[in-house]
């Protein structure tokens, strides 16, 4: 099989050049013309920058909604969308678009931020680079996970699952290679629930579940 | 001076430093140039004197530069730092002209190094005339905005923008306080030295010679606020959230922080603190010489909780510090507080002194909770503040100037 190569990656925040969103129709109408990557940035990469391991929701939609609208129920309702969970942005700004429609119809007043807790649109890039280190075998594959930074688990775990093949961690595809008898860690590497999780956290979770098979083996 | 690279091997994980190294291979031998206005005292001066060194130890030709000025200039330039942070100040033409003439001596002397650097980073306004005097420059200049410029005086910032915006990048802390540029604007946030004299782990004895010269009671919870005697960090109103704790706990108060006397407004608040402490001998009033980091670490670490409640704040490295020193925090519900203090993970996020006392008497009764925020805290301050990652983010940013493009990924 082909070693895997182990990458790396850092997130370099700028803001978007939109303007700050006061209400939630500012905000609806900021993510309908916003770009892709602006989506991407407050709904996936929100594990990646500076921020609390342990937030209610992981997205930055919900989060504002509930701290600075103080509409819990839609910060409940965003809160569980899982950006992963669809193929193109595109699909997922439809259904965000969707949600804050049905509250706002909800709504007998739109809500209102005051100064100085506006919503500040951002983006990023992930800028990638090659570690040089290399994975022979799936029985290495849990030692190096431990030695691994969060952006390599970033990059292979998450940010992964949006690149051809879609919806496939790279851990993943490199086992499938492995044959059958590692069919196993694949179903086990499928059962981690990542969207609660930091990146620290992940790699716990990813080194036990690698750990139970080998030792299982 | 900063400790080498290496030492941060111990905090961070070993896998931190390698990633950093393996990002300034990318850049080896690039020249920077770092330019800002003094070489000490102040929080810029303080990231230049470990940036500089780190990213040569990583491979990148850096060097740090910084502009002479009269004490007219100095004058002007504070009056241009304080309308960007919102102070309406009066700057005639004759004044913008004693700014461009000082950056134009400057100039002179530092322009064969700065238009052949690969990348000059220009820090606050002082020196950001420099951009306009150095024509047919080789590499990428940004502008490194330290300062909350989210509400500026407006006659000021017109004129600053108009020298800002020929920057190829800038940076700003947080997003809230940056201004609309005609260029990418990216967010760094700031970061603190562990193994600096104000972060490092302290002896007993040493905790101990800090508690004797303050005067505490080594039996009694202590409540620590680090800050200027400035009216923005309210310690009026920590005395009297202190003032309710004391009803029903025998808690002790330090306020501490320096440079009140030579400031007419610093020290008006200084006095009004006086004033409201009564002489209450449980409330330890201290103005603290500039260089006094080992005090404020060992008051930091004496303390039980920490407060920073401030009712405007820029990012806070005072609650960055508290947290790192295994401390929840009580701070104020505004700027980068907010960042740090998550409810009932890293400390409490308050609006008023009924709110801090509430609070404090809370953490008060559940020890065990003082010890698993701060454990939360100092974590959390290890995975996002410390230095490492604010090397780390300037190496990218580099690496992203030098592409000259703005895709969602860059391989390099």
């Amino acid at each position: 099989m082909t070693r895997f190569e182990v990458m790396d990656c850092v997130l370099l925040i700028r803001m978007s050049g939109l303007s700050p969103a006061m209400n939630l129709r500012e905000l609806r109408d900021r993510i309908a013309t916003c770009s892709e990557n602006v989506l991407y940035h407050h709904f996936c990469e929100t594990t990646l920058r500076p921020t609390f391991d342990d937030p209610d929701y992981r997205n930055d939609f919900a989060v504002w909604a509930k701290f600075y609208l103080g509409d819990r129920v839609l910060a409940e309702r965003l809160g569980i969308l899982d950006p992963y969970s669809y193929e193109r942005m595109e699909e997922l700004r439809a259904v965000v678009l969707e949600v804050i429609d049905d509250r706002l119809g909800e709504l007998t007043m739109v809500p209102w931020v005051r100064p100085g807790d506006e919503f500040l649109f951002k983006e990023a890039t992930t800028v990638v680079f090659d570690t040089g280190d290399r994975i022979r075998h799936p029985r290495e594959l849990a030692p190096a996970l431990r030695r691994m930074t969060n952006g390599s688990i970033y990059y292979h775990f998450l940010e992964a699952l949006r690149r051809p093949p879609i919806g496939k961690d790279d851990f993943s595809t490199w086992l499938l290679e492995a044959g059958k008898e590692y069919e196993p860690y694949l179903r086990s590497l499928g059962t981690i629930d990542y969207h609660f999780h930091s990146l620290a956290l992940l790699r716990k979770e990813l080194v036990r579940a690698l750990t139970q098979m080998e030792d299982a083996r | 001076m900063s400790a080498p690279l290496a030492a941060y091997e111990a905090i961070v994980n070993s896998s931190v430093v390698a990633q950093l190294r393996r990002l300034g291979k990318k850049l080896a031998g690039r020249r920077v140039v770092h330019v800002n206005s003094t070489r000490e005292g102040g929080g810029v001066a303080e990231i230049l004197e470990w940036m500089v060194p780190h990213m040569r130890d990583v491979g990148i030709d850096a060097s740090w530069e910084v502009i002479h000025g009269t004490p007219r200039f100095f004058e002007i330039t504070k009056g241009i730092h304080n309308g960007l942070q919102g102070k309406p100040v009066e700057l005639l033409k004759k004044d913008w002209k004693i700014y461009q003439d000082v950056n134009e001596e400057n100039a002179a002397r530092l322009r064969p190094l700065l238009k052949e650097a690969d990348v000059v980073i220009i820090h606050d306004p002082q020196p950001a005339y420099l951009l306009n005097l150095c024509p047919n420059r080789k590499g990428k200049w940004i502008w490194r905005g330290h300062i909350d410029i989210s509400r500026p005086f407006r006659p000021v910032w017109k004129v600053l923008r108009t020298i800002v915006d020929k920057y190829d990048a800038s940076i700003f802390s947080m997003a809230e306080f940056a201004q609309s540029l005609p260029h990418p604007q990216f967010l760094v946030p700031p970061s603190i030295d562990p193994l600096s004299e104000k972060n490092r782990e302290m002896t007993p004895a040493e905790l101990s010679r800090v508690r004797a010269e303050s005067g505490l009671d080594p039996d009694r919870p202590l409540l620590v606020q680090i800050s200027r005697f400035d009216r923005f960090k309210d310690p009026v109103g920590v005395i009297q959230a202190y003032r309710l704790v004391r009803k029903v706990a025998p808690v002790q108060l330090v306020l501490a922080g320096g440079g009140a006397t030579d400031d007419p407004e610093g020290k008006a608040v200084f006095d009004e603190v006086m004033e409201a402490a009564e002489g209450d001998p449980d409330i330890h009033i201290l103005l603290l010489p500039s260089g006094a980091h080992a005090t404020i670490n060992g008051l930091q670490r004496l303390s039980d909780i920490i407060l920073q409640k401030s009712t405007r704040e820029g990012f806070g490295l005072t609650v960055t510090e508290g947290l790192w020193k295994g401390k929840p925090v009580i701070g104020g519900d505004v700027g980068g507080i907010r960042l740090q203090v998550i409810n009932h993970h890293t400390g409490f996020l308050v609006n008023t002194p009924e709110g801090a006392a509430h609070r404090i008497r809370y953490l008060l009764h559940h020890s065990e909770r003082i010890k698993e925020m701060g454990e939360s805290g100092r974590e959390f301050v290890r995975e996002n503040f410390l230095l490492t990652r604010h090397l780390r983010e300037y190496l990218t940013l580099m690496l992203a100037i030098r592409s000259g493009r703005e895709q969602r990924i860059l391989l390099v």
